[in-house]
């Protein structure tokens, strides 16, 4: 069997065993869930390790015909970036599935729409078929929305709605984006890879990449329709914030590069200044809003647009061509991969004290950390992870992109490092408030329910890999490399 | 011999019609009937399977043809007519005295949107057009209510024979540019095609409009939708759509190649499309009635498909054939719900299906499969579906046309994603529950595989439509 296709059909053959177990099996359905998300990853950890870096270009290529007689193939293959994201994607399915163990209400419908969900990012992180990637896109939007309104909290009916429709709304400019490719080429194939040999007419590029920028860019929380994302986090059980804004919103920057950029790339040059001043706004807007907040995961959420920000300034500093692309689009990858980690041990932490304590109001509590020193802690490696505290993943990213700005656009490169200043304003704020200080006393019967045993298993491997590659950059770096440097090569 | 075997599936309609005609006059129960009926349905997918590839000229030549796009379309019909057929177990809406002639109707229908599909003649496709009308106009109004079964009847009837009248007036129209009623004279491509020839088949495309709810002959539809028993508007939304974007397709096809460079004939159907589609989701976005909701919802797919139509090219009506099929699916998961939950209401509003997750897990799930095709989302037909037909229309370089369809798309999902908010996290305003029987279980089941096999497996469904729509063609 191959493996991104093992990969793709972990989750897929746990969806079917779901369905078919019984409503009231419920131990079984989480031990199938973990077990199914360890599978992935260890499955991935050997898809990182048999892939060669020295060959650039995609590997593990699958290719079957699907409609022959309009050119769809189911085709999937992964070059680093690929592998870095499946990578990420199972290990936040593994440990949203040991987050959500104590989970009493509907639990077979609850892992099925996640399981779902999982499989949706899998495919779009394998496919090169415009197609399937555009299916599974969608079917991994798709199970947002009884997620949040069934699990979530708060005032999830609207938040429900208002995510959906504003991704769907994302997904009617890719509509006719992705066919004016398919139509435009004229091979008669929906195939990435063909399609990328293409010349495009630099016109046609002009005309039609912002339409895959915005489109693509909704998910992942392009200023200015960011809208949804700090309501849809907050709203949504833990778990499936940590997927979303962990995984699913990669998936926008992720098709940005691989159809945007890959296909257009004269269309994404001559676009890059407009977008690189909105990313710069998302970055300072994300963070200002973020100082302002009350409730824990409003201020993860708005940061989530902050730190997306970084990763969307990186991918539009690439494709100008100028000596620091390289630094620029391995800095906005390594940065999606850290994030993800990051805002998944984030909202995983939050979820918890909330779940505990039944509040999410900063200013409610004082000194929690005497009463919940290891949730606590927990929650503050994450924070100052996002801060970009050196020795966590997100400082060697953040760095990489910011050096880029500053070499290419010295002004904007000055407002983004003042939005670091903002991000370690916005963080210590919650610390000073929330953490620290004289306890409150309305929260003494918390001291006993403080994460224990299986509760910190998730949180402890989250904190591993952000550890990990905060000291060894290179382990991540050099995989990104080898592709980003072939990437930029075709410009 | 070998045309009857051509004939087959008509043949075997018009004997079971008949002998559900003698059992509506001896009176024989309700279940007999249906159990007559189902045992029709199975016997007419078999003959049309049968008949598959077959093709000829079963009568007079040029008049009737049998050919892979119209075996195809019947092997649909013939499905719809046993799914609804099944689906109307409890007809408790339809008036009493009535239940034994609604399987009766629905078989006569059926046989006329048989015989429509494969006319190639003007007369042949009228006659058959209007043998499809009638039944459906008198099953619309046997409500046990009158006055609901009279106000729906009255609407219907109404526009559809003034939308026949306005069609019958321009077949006159090709009849005169031509002087001939056979298709295989229309259909000579003409490098100076007349003006009146588009004109003609404009309004010959009338009484189709109607049938598919488009735009603008589309007026009837919510409040048919809203107030006809549930039975048989199940029966107009599902198996007579399939028949109207056949006989569409047959008669843009006439059209082809020249349809597009003329100009006047697209931009019409262009229109026609963009209002359609607009017009239906945005009044859909007020509605409270499930049924009426549908209704506008039906409007809005009339739109997507004219949009396929409007190119006048192969892929153009591949798209449109095989979103005839998908729809029917998706539209027969919905009201497959709403026949078993509406039982005994007349009208079924939004709240009736208010935690329907708790009283009917199964059914809940089918009618959840339903909207996720009709909003478009994969694993759905509705998203490939959707693919294919925007695929059209961008094939002629329509961006900003395709650009309006996805946003239309994008404003349904608010009216789809209400009803299943209601579904599965509203509480029941009552705790009986429902049970399905296992005929209509196994029914649902076999919907909601169709709904997925064709989303996720398109490409031997894409073929069939292709070879249908090159049988078109040629």
């Amino acid at each position: 069997m191959p493996l991104l296709s093992s990969i793709l059909l972990t989750p897929v053959i746990t969806l079917i065993i779901l369905l078919l177990m019984p409503q009231r099996a419920v131990r079984g359905i989480r031990l199938i869930c973990a077990l199914s998300g360890l599978l992935t990853c260890v499955l991935s950890l050997q898809l990182w390790r048999s892939y060669d870096p020295t060959t650039s270009g995609i590997q593990f290529e699958e290719i079957i015909p699907w409609v022959a007689a309009i050119g769809i193939s189911y085709h999937l293959g992964v070059d680093a970036f690929g592998v870095i994201l499946v990578m990420l994607n199972s290990i936040v399915y593994f440990t949203g599935v040991l987050t959500m163990w104590d989970l009493e209400d509907r639990v077979k419908e609850y892992f099925a729409f996640m399981v779902l969900l999982v499989i949706g990012v899998f495919g779009v992180f394998m496919s090169l078929d415009l197609f399937f990637f555009f299916f599974f896109y969608e079917i991994a939007v798709v199970p947002m929305y009884p997620l949040i309104l069934i699990w979530g909290s708060g005032n999830r009916a609207y938040a429900g709605m208002k995510l959906m429709l504003f991704l769907l709304a994302g997904s009617a400019f890719l509509f006719p984006g992705l066919l004016a490719i398919y139509h435009h080429a004229g091979l008669n194939t929906f195939d990435i890879i063909a399609l990328s040999a293409h010349a495009f007419d630099p016109q046609f590029q002009i005309f039609v990449y912002p339409f895959i920028y915005v489109g693509f860019g909704v998910l992942a929380g392009l200023f200015p329709f960011h809208g949804w994302s700090p309501t849809g986090h907050v709203a949504a059980p833990s778990a499936v914030s940590m997927l979303h804004a962990g995984v699913l919103m990669k998936l926008g920057a992720f098709g940005i590069l691989t159809i945007g950029i890959r296909l257009l790339p004269e269309g994404a040059a001559y676009w890059a200044p407009t977008f690189v001043v909105l990313a710069v706004i998302g970055i300072i807007y994300g963070a200002y809003v973020a100082m302002r907040q009350t409730d824990f995961k409003f201020v993860i959420g708005f940061s989530s647009v902050s730190h997306m920000g970084i990763v969307l300034l990186g991918l539009n500093l690439a494709v100008l061509g100028s000596v620091v692309a390289t630094d620029a689009l391995n800095g906005a990858v390594f940065q999606m991969f850290a994030h993800g980690i990051m805002t998944a041990l984030f909202f995983s932490t939050a979820g918890y004290i909330y779940d505990k304590s039944h509040s999410k109001t900063i200013t409610d509590f004082g000194g929690l950390g005497t009463q919940m020193p290891r949730a606590v802690s927990i929650f503050i490696v994450a924070g100052l992870c996002g801060a970009g505290l050196p020795g966590l993943a997100s400082f060697w990213a953040e760095l990489l992109v910011f050096l880029a700005a500053l070499k290419t656009y010295p002004i904007a490169g000055i407002i983004v490092i003042l939005g670091l200043v903002l991000t370690a304003v916005y963080i210590l704020r919650v610390f000073n408030l929330a953490f620290f200080g004289a306890p409150n006393p309305k929260w003494e019967n918390l001291k006993a329910q403080d994460m224990s045993g299986l509760h910190l298993i998730p949180r402890a491997i989250l904190i591993a890999v952000l550890v990990i590659f905060g000291f060894v950059p290179r382990l991540m770096l050099d995989l990104i490399n080898s592709t980003t440097v072939a990437f930029l090569g075709n410009f | 011999m070998e045309n009857a075997i051509l004939f087959a599936p008509e043949l075997i309609c018009l004997i079971m019609g008949l002998v559900l005609f003698f059992a509506a006059v001896l009176s024989w129960s309700y279940t007999t009937t249906r159990g007559i009926a189902i045992a029709s349905g199975i016997a007419m997918i078999a003959a049309c399977l049968w008949t598959l590839s077959l093709e000829g000229e079963p009568f007079f030549p040029g008049i009737y043809a049998v050919d892979f796009f119209s075996q195809l379309i019947k092997t649909a019909l013939a499905v719809g007519f046993l799914f609804v057929v099944i689906a109307s177990a409890n007809p408790l809406t339809v008036d009493r005295n009535g239940w034994l002639e609604v399987p009766l109707f629905f078989i006569f229908s059926t046989l006329g949107m048989m015989m429509m599909v494969s006319a190639t003649e003007l007369l042949t496709l009228y006659v058959a057009m209007e043998l499809t009308a009638y039944p459906v106009y008198i099953v619309v109004a046997l409500h046990r209510n009158a006055d609901i079964g009279g106000e729906s009847a009255a609407k219907y009837m109404v526009q559809g024979m003034a939308a026949s009248a306005i069609s019958l007036y321009g077949m006159s129209f090709l009849f005169g540019t031509f002087g001939s009623t056979y298709f295989s004279a229309i259909s000579i491509p003409h490098a100076a095609a007349q003006p009146i020839f588009y004109l003609g088949l404009l309004l010959t495309l009338a009484g189709f409009f109607f049938k598919l709810g488009a735009f603008p002959f589309h007026f009837w539809a919510p409040d048919t939708y809203e107030t006809a028993p549930h039975p048989v508007i199940t029966f107009i939304a599902t198996v007579s759509k399939i028949a109207a974007i056949g006989i569409l397709c047959r008669l843009l096809s006439l059209a082809m190649p020249g349809g597009w460079e003329s100009g006047h004939a697209q931009t019409a159907l262009m229109w026609a499309s963009v209002i359609a589609m607009t017009l239906g989701n945005l009044s859909a976005l007020a509605q409270k009635d499930l049924k009426r909701l549908l209704g506008y919802s039906t409007v809005a797919h009339a739109g997507y498909v004219l949009l396929a139509l409007q190119t006048f090219a192969e892929w153009g009506l591949t798209a449109a054939l095989f979103y005839a099929i998908g729809y029917f699916a998706m539209s027969f998961a919905c009201f497959l719900v709403i026949c078993e939950i509406g039982r005994s209401e007349d009208r079924i509003t939004i709240d009736s299906v208010s935690g329907l997750y708790k009283r009917a897990p199964f059914l809940s799930f089918t009618l959840l499969i339903g909207l996720f095709g009709l909003i478009g989302l994969p694993p759905t037909v509705g998203f490939v579906g959707k693919w294919f037909l925007f695929s059209a229309a961008l094939q002629r370089g329509q961006f900003y046309l395709v650009l309006i369809a996805a946003i239309n798309a994008a404003i349904a999902l608010y009216y789809y994603l209400l009803i299943i908010r209601q579904l599965y996290w509203v509480e029941p305003t009552t705790q009986n529950t429902i049970k399905p029987t296992p005929l209509i279980a196994v029914t649902a089941m076999a919907t909601i595989i169709l709904v997925v096999a064709m989303g996720t497996l398109p490409g031997p469904f894409w073929d069939m439509a292709a070879r249908a729509a090159r049988a078109l063609i040629s």
